[in-house]
């Protein structure tokens, strides 16, 4: 690294836990088929689609995406629309992330407002990449503490943040 | 199995919201519903149908999670993330909120009334447990506080004759709770569920208990007292809780909540898959290893997780569930004639 | 007294028992009598005498005030001796009691505009000023007066001035220290720069000129709300960035400080430094720059590297051009230090290593420090390439992940892209040629990797390494041929073979024997290859793309339209529907090949020449055929052939120079008119062309031979719109005779079209009159009653248009028509849909590419007339042809300006719901389209019926038409943006609906619904 260390952010001079995070290139947008065009052709709910749905959060902490990130990944995102199940894993930039459960939080609140209410949504932490892997699950995985996390309103604020769009 | 469980009516009770909990009164009469949007429904029936008779909206700032009502049925408790608890009291048709109670840090999880009436608990994320008590003037005092989790409390429940308590925690446990010496003490922990324990409900005599959890079980608990015939170990003058059975695989998500109804003895469970249960005992079957069979499934009993189930204490097989989807549904559970 | 110019002054007390508007009359009075010579300043003043020898200083105040008011007004007129008398007395009084002052300076500065000020004056003014005047404890008002008097003296007595030497400039530095008002310091600051710029001495001063000035920077400052001077921000950078970069002097004092300013937190500090920096390096030579340049290059690059702005990181890069093209600028003599050199090499060691991290942060940071740097000279280009080609070499080879290589070639495409930026010149020293080979393998080993982006970048590479002229040789450029040519006829991957069509489309010019010889022969052979299976198909069809994509030389293009044109006679064997779509893909060729070469005049020529005569050709060959069936005439009458000519033949002809294309009309339309062939191809005719000809109707071979009127349409509604056209009149009648008659719409559609084309150009006159006179007979005719009223209906619509579109007055009498129409129950719904066509751009005959004659503001003007009739049209109509009046109304409103629309909104909103409502889709489509921007821009007007939008919208998410659901959806996302207030009582209710498009079958849908919903959820919560 050149220069002086990182040591503005933009949480106010607090230096980033992962300042020089690698950088992943954004995926085009999916291109409109002739078949998405046609009126009567069913479309399924297929993976790209999900993944479309949280590849443009944005991180809490960089000014980046998760899908620049690399924490979300088409690969990792598994639908079943047939069965209304959706599972996703996501991988925090570093083992000890402490903003683990706040971008789990973030994927998990995007997926429930934007797919329909007959789908079970499954985030987790991909397998082996999070020193408290089965803490952050479990709280991922309690509707109970995630809809007190949605009416507490400084949590509410930092994942709206998440989900809106770039200005 | 089939036809064992008939849908009576749905009623959008929480439109644009979840509801969360229901409680009957003591009579039957009346069905209390709770939600996210921060409002209690009362429910009575006028004819054939169900109909709100009130709506309790001015107590909360937050979601209220459950509600309970007292054994004389003049007051209804509800527990709320705004960290409250809110006593109502019912004159004719309308209630009144006389009293908040304020003490726990954050969310209240569960509140619960004593069969004596003259206690009241409540439990909270912040891993507590507090016993309050009633007196004349419905002035409200805590008598205790127990700290015996590691986490998030979810749910308290009383015996339906002793003043012993069970509470169910995050930290996958159940504890149970007696009063020694003016203060409230934990004097035994169930072990078991490799999950967070949803629920808890006491059979008819309060012989045993039935626990509901996110690893998909529920575990019967059997009370055994000291000097017991099949010789388990106790210690001191506390019985001991031993888990004689375990209903796994029936079901594909967490379980909410699960109840047990103290008029036909079956056991209804509320998953997250959408899906309202029915489970008897075998007739036949070992008291010491009792068998459950499942003896209604409802797949689609809601469009989304089912949070609670409560039967009817005065009318046997009348069944209520409400749901994610902001519904509640009535049921009729007939017992199937093969048994 | 009264001589004293008339004005009535109590000398005793003046202005004492005044009011300020008797004093302003006076003193008015006054000046009006010296501009009239009645009197003079001097009478003035000695009128006034003992006021302004008052003991009293409000006295004397009030005096000096009546003075300098009547000074103002007719300071032009004063003789110098009076300016003199005026000054020392003003000068005087500078030593008075502080609350005269303001008086005696309003009185010099109106003495600073004379004319005639006597030599030495202005210096003695100025002097006395800095000498008794303490500015900066004076009035805004009065310090600019000060500035004033300044202004006017530098302006006026240059040379006197500077007599004053650095006096003048420590001076004024005395004047301005401390100035807060943002209107005083823009005088000043134009001061300064005039002191710098105009070469005053600074002396030992230039340091406190500085300081004076640069104490400002970085400007700080919100104009307040409804500021009335109206001075911005931007104004004040601007001008103190101006006095900052006047000179080299303060290089030294401005270049600490704006190190020191870049490395602050404040974004808009780092800005104007930096942009206050590539100013300066305009000015500044290496001497200025020597010493700060490590500084200045690591603020720089740490700004790149870790900035989260784009701008912050755009100027950043500015600067160090700026810097890099300032350094390159100094010439070098043999025993000067190289700075550039020496600054580039430090760059070099910065950067350099982070583009062998390919997957890092930092790779893209540092190649666009390295292209900053080396886009500033051709010297700095060489320097920074020279180290960075090899690197990029060695780092593909030993890179493998084809992200990490794509990442590789983009930077390398950066790099080549800036060669563009001087010309050409002898590569022999250029470090592209000395790394050539290994570039060269390195992007045709990239060709052959799978991954497509991998292949695009690649291709982009070599185009632009082919573009460099001499540096490829001839084996490089033919195995790029070969390349391409592999891409476009057999890569599965359209983007690639695009791509591969764009290249060779890019580089043909610059090679085109080669191109001629591996590519185009190639593509011909392509065609050649039976037509059977699909895959075949898929060929002939990249074929016939490449074809015309290469065909961006004369030579080439001399090859590829005979190619072409033969193409189009080969009918593939097999179904009728093969052949159409052979006829359609050659005809979008040769069009694409009309545009490329539009620009010049000669191929253009050429390829009018050598298509519009084989296309009719072969178009009246099969005409006069169709009843032996051959399959050739079959495909080339239908339809869809036809339009696919018709293209080619407009973008043939649109732009012809009206000299050429009037030797060509002459001989088209002698063609259809009295069957002339002798210009076609070929001397075959069975029989007689007559398309014109009045037949038996219905009767094949007239039938056919009518058809081709479209090819007829096209060429001359192409035509500039001074070509004279043969036989006009005569043309025109029977085109107006053929648009009623023809039972094919087809034939009566291009008739109509043909008709209002030339109506359209036509200019205007008796001539133009007699034959709308004659339209209009038809057209009452057909329209009411008989078999062909619909086909009088798209008459109306297009001579309405072609005249709406030219304001020729009777375009209302057909619109009225119209109007007329949407109440007719067989008609109205086409009528309706007409509005469309009146209102749209026209992609052909009466488009602006075709020549016609569009006036700018056609739509308001229909609008405004149009619009009180159709309302109320709407009102009076029989609820079964209502719907029709709601189609027009959309049409005419998707159409219109917004602004417009949004000031017609109140009236019209109330009949956009009751369109929602209607149940003819296109009806609701349209009026979705129209709504769906005014709920952004006309949020108050919206409001008001929040109710019944959310109603109608959620409503039609459910609609049967994806189309509809789509634009439902996002009018409630639009919705969302309405005030919070209004909105937010519907926000559960539309959360809750919103729920179910989430679910709808068409994934175009869903995107919608999650958009919309995601910005309903944002609604009143925080961090929205």
């Amino acid at each position: 690294m050149v220069g002086p260390a990182l040591a503005a952010s933009p949480a106010g001079g607090v230096a980033l836990e992962n300042a020089n995070p690698l950088i992943y290139r954004r995926q085009g947008e999916r291109p409109v088929t002739a078949r998405e065009e046609d009126d009567e052709l069913p479309d399924a709910i297929d993976d790209r689609e999900i993944f479309d749905l949280i590849r443009s959060i944005n991180d809490p902490e960089h000014p980046l995406t998760l899908e620049e990130l690399n924490v979300v990944e088409q690969v990792r995102v598994k639908v079943n629309d047939a069965e209304s199940t959706v599972s996703v894993e996501f991988t925090p930039t570093i083992p000890h992330c402490s903003m683990a459960t706040l971008i789990g939080l973030s994927i998990k609140v995007k997926l429930i407002r934007s797919l329909p209410e007959r789908f079970k949504v499954d985030v987790h932490i991909t397998p082996g990449t999070h020193t408290s892997e089965h803490a952050v699950n479990k709280q991922l995985a309690d509707k109970e503490r995630v809809a007190a996390a949605l009416e507490n309103a400084h949590l509410l604020e930092v994942v709206n943040q998440c989900l809106s769009g770039r200005p | 199995m089939k036809d064992s469980l008939t849908l009576l009516s749905r009623i959008p009770a929480h439109p644009d919201s979840r509801c969360w909990f229901l409680a009957w009164n003591p009579t039957g009469t009346l069905l209390a519903s709770c939600g996210g949007d921060r409002s209690i429904r009362i429910w009575g029936k006028e004819g054939d149908a169900w109909v709100c008779k009130s709506v309790l909206g001015e107590g909360h700032q937050r979601t209220i999670r459950k509600v309970a009502w007292s054994p004389c049925g003049n007051y209804l408790a509800s527990a709320s993330f705004d960290a409250t608890t809110c006593i109502w009291k019912k004159n004719q048709e309308d209630f009144e909120c006389v009293a908040t109670l304020e003490g726990h840090e954050n969310e209240v999880k569960s509140v619960a009334w004593a069969p004596s009436g003259n206690l009241l608990a409540t439990c909270s994320r912040d891993k507590s447990v507090w016993v309050w008590e009633v007196d004349e003037e419905d002035e409200y005092e805590c008598m205790s506080v127990l700290n015996s989790h590691t986490q998030d409390v979810k749910h308290v429940v009383w015996h339906p004759n002793q003043e012993l308590l069970a509470s169910a925690s995050y930290d996958d446990t159940v504890k149970l709770y007696r009063e020694e010496e003016d203060d409230w003490v934990c004097f035994t922990t169930l072990e078991g569920h490799e999950s967070t324990v949803w629920s808890l409900t006491f059979d008819q005599s309060g012989e045993r208990l039935a626990s509901c959890s996110d690893d998909k079980t529920v575990r019967i608990w059997h009370q055994y007292q000291p000097g017991n015939e099949q010789g388990i170990v106790c210690s001191g003058t506390d019985p001991t809780w031993k888990c004689v059975c375990t209903l796994s695989g029936f079901h594909t998500r967490t379980i909410y909540d699960v109840a047990w109804c103290h008029l036909t003895g079956a056991l209804a469970t509320a998953c997250g898959d959408d899906a309202v249960r029915v489970f008897e005992e075998q007739p036949l079957s070992d008291p010491q290893q009792p068998t459950f069979t499942l003896t209604a499934h409802m797949a689609r009993a809601h469009t989304q997780d089912v949070n609670c189930v409560a039967w009817n204490p005065k009318e046997p097989g009348l069944l209520a569930s409400c749901s994610d989807d902001g519904e509640m549904a009535f049921w009729k559970y007939q017992r199937p004639e093969a048994y | 007294m009264m001589a004293a110019g008339g004005a009535d002054v109590d000398a005793g007390a003046p202005g004492s028992r005044l009011q300020p508007w008797e004093r302003e009359s006076a003193a008015q009075e006054a000046a009006e009598g010296v501009k009239a010579g009645t009197c003079t300043i001097l009478d003035v003043v000695e009128t006034l005498g003992s006021s302004l020898e008052n003991g009293d200083s409000r006295i004397r105040a009030r005096g000096l005030q009546m003075l300098s008011e009547v000074l103002l007004q007719c300071y032009s007129v004063l003789q110098e001796k009076e300016v003199t008398h005026l000054v020392l007395f003003s000068e005087n009084r500078l030593k008075d009691h502080h609350t005269v002052i303001p008086f005696v300076l309003q009185g010099l500065k109106a003495l600073s505009m004379c004319a005639a000020l006597a030599p030495g004056l202005a210096v003695s003014v100025l002097k006395a000023i800095f000498q008794e005047v303490h500015v900066q404890s004076l009035l805004q008002l009065d310090r600019h007066t000060v500035y004033s008097i300044i202004t006017n003296f530098m302006s006026s007595r240059e040379t006197e001035l500077k007599s004053l030497g650095a006096d003048f400039t420590f001076g004024f530095i005395q004047v301005m220290d401390g100035e807060k008002d943002p209107r005083n310091l823009l005088v000043a600051f134009q001061i300064v720069r005039d002191i710098i710029v105009k070469g005053y001495a600074l002396g030992p001063f230039a340091e406190e000129l500085f300081e004076v000035t640069s104490c400002y920077f970085p400007i700080d400052f919100t104009p307040p709300p409804n500021d009335p001077h109206g001075i911005q921000r931007e104004d004040l950078i601007t001008s103190l960035r101006a006095v900052l970069t006047s000179t080299p002097a303060f290089a030294e004092f401005l270049l600490p400080l704006l190190i020191e300013k870049m490395d602050s937190d404040i974004q808009s500090a780092k800005l104007d430094s930096l942009q206050t920096l590539n100013a300066c390096c305009m000015i500044y030579g290496q001497k200025e720059l020597k010493d700060f340049l490590p500084s200045l290059w690591s603020s720089l690059r740490r700004e790149v590297f870790q900035t989260a702005s784009e701008r912050v990181e755009t100027e950043g890069l500015s600067a160090l051009r700026a810097l890099s093209t300032c350094l390159s600028r100094s010439v070098l003599s043999s025993d000067d230090e190289d700075i550039l050199e020496s600054f580039l090499r430090g760059i070099l060691q910065d950067c350099r290593h982070h583009l062998c991290e390919p997957d890092m942060k930092l790779v893209w940071p540092s190649a666009k420090l390295l292209q900053a740097a080396a886009g500033a000279s051709l010297r700095a280009y060489y320097r920074i390439t020279s180290s960075v080609f090899p690197l990029l070499v060695e780092q593909y080879n030993k890179h493998l992940q084809s992200s990490q290589r794509r990442t590789i070639l983009e930077v390398l495409l950066g790099f080549l892209e800036l060669r563009q930026k001087w010309d050409p010149e002898e590569e022999d020293k250029s470090p592209l040629l000395c790394s050539k080979g290994a570039l060269c393998s390195m992007v045709f080993s990239a060709l052959v990797e799978p991954n497509v982006q991998l292949q695009l970048v690649g291709i982009r590479v070599l185009t632009f390494l082919g573009l460099l002229q001499g540096l490829l040789d001839h084996l490089d450029v033919a195995r790029l041929v070969d390349s391409l040519a592999q891409f476009i006829l057999h890569e599965e991957d359209s983007q690639t073979s695009l791509a591969a069509m764009e290249a060779a489309g890019t580089l043909t010019p610059f090679y085109p024997e080669i191109f001629s010889r591996c590519l185009v022969r190639k593509l011909s052979e392509g065609l050649h290859s039976e037509l059977q299976e699909e895959s075949s198909q898929f060929q002939h069809d990249r074929c016939l793309q490449a074809l015309a994509a290469v065909s961006t030389h004369p030579s080439i293009m001399k090859e590829t339209v005979p190619i072409l044109l033969q193409h189009l006679q080969k009918v593939p064997k097999g179904s009728m529907q093969a052949g159409i779509h052979s006829v359609v893909s050659v005809c979008q060729s040769l069009q694409q090949v009309a545009l490329q070469c539009k620009k010049n005049a000669q191929n253009y020529w050429y390829f009018h020449q050598a298509v519009v005569p084989c296309l009719m050709g072969l178009a009246v060959q099969a005409a006069m055929q169709e009843n032996t069936h051959t399959v050739l005439s079959q495909v080339l009458l239908k339809e869809d052939s036809l339009s696919a000519m018709v293209l080619v033949i407009s973008a043939a002809c649109m732009y012809l120079s009206p000299e050429l294309a009037a030797q060509s009309v002459s001989k088209v339309v002698p063609l259809f008119l009295d069957g002339e062939l002798s210009f076609l191809p070929g001397n075959s005719f069975p029989s007689t062309f007559q398309p014109f000809q009045v037949g038996w109707d219905g009767q094949h071979p007239v039938a056919t031979q009518k058809k081709l009127v479209a090819l007829l349409t096209a060429f001359v509604c192409a035509l500039p719109r001074n070509v004279p056209i043969p036989q006009q009149d005569r043309l025109l009648r029977e085109l107006l005779a053929l648009s009623c008659s023809c039972d094919c719409p087809f034939t009566a559609t291009a008739a109509a079209k043909c008709f209002a084309g030339l109506v359209n150009k036509h200019p205007a006159g008796p001539q133009l009159d007699e034959l709308l006179g004659a339209a209009m007979n038809k057209l009452e005719e057909g329209l009411n009653e008989g078999p062909r009223r619909s086909q009088a209906l798209t008459l109306l619509l297009w001579v309405s248009k072609a005249l709406l579109l030219r304001y020729h007055p009777l375009a209302s009498r057909l619109t009225d028509k119209l109007l007329v129409l949407l109440g007719d129950t067989v008609l109205g719904p086409a009528a309706g849909d007409g509005f469309a066509l009146l209102m749209a751009d026209s992609p052909d005959v009466l488009g602006k590419s075709c020549h016609a004659d569009v006036r700018l503001m056609f739509r308001q003007r229909f609008f405004t007339e149009c619009v009180p009739q159709l309302v109320q049209g709407f009102h009076t109509a029989s609820p079964g042809v209502k719907a029709n009046y709601l189609k027009g109304l959309s049409h005419i409103l998707n159409h219109l300006p917004k602004p417009v629309l949004v000031t017609e909104l109140p009236t019209l909103l109330p009949l956009l719901l009751e369109a929602l409502s209607c149940l003819d889709r296109v009806v609701q489509l349209s009026t979705l389209h129209c709504l769906q921007p005014l709920l952004l821009d006309a949020p108050l007007v919206v409001s008001l019926h929040v109710d019944t939008l959310v109603g109608k919208f959620l409503g039609l998410t459910e609609s049967p038409a994806m189309a509809i659901r789509i634009a439902a959806l996002q009018c409630l996302h639009a919705l969302a943006s309405l005030p919070t207030p209004v909105v937010i009582p519907y926000k559960p209710r539309v959360i809750r609906a919103l729920a179910k498009p989430l679910d709808d079958k068409k994934r175009l849908v869903r995107k919608e619904a999650v958009t919309a919903r995601g910005e309903w959820f944002l609604l009143g919560t925080p961090g929205r």
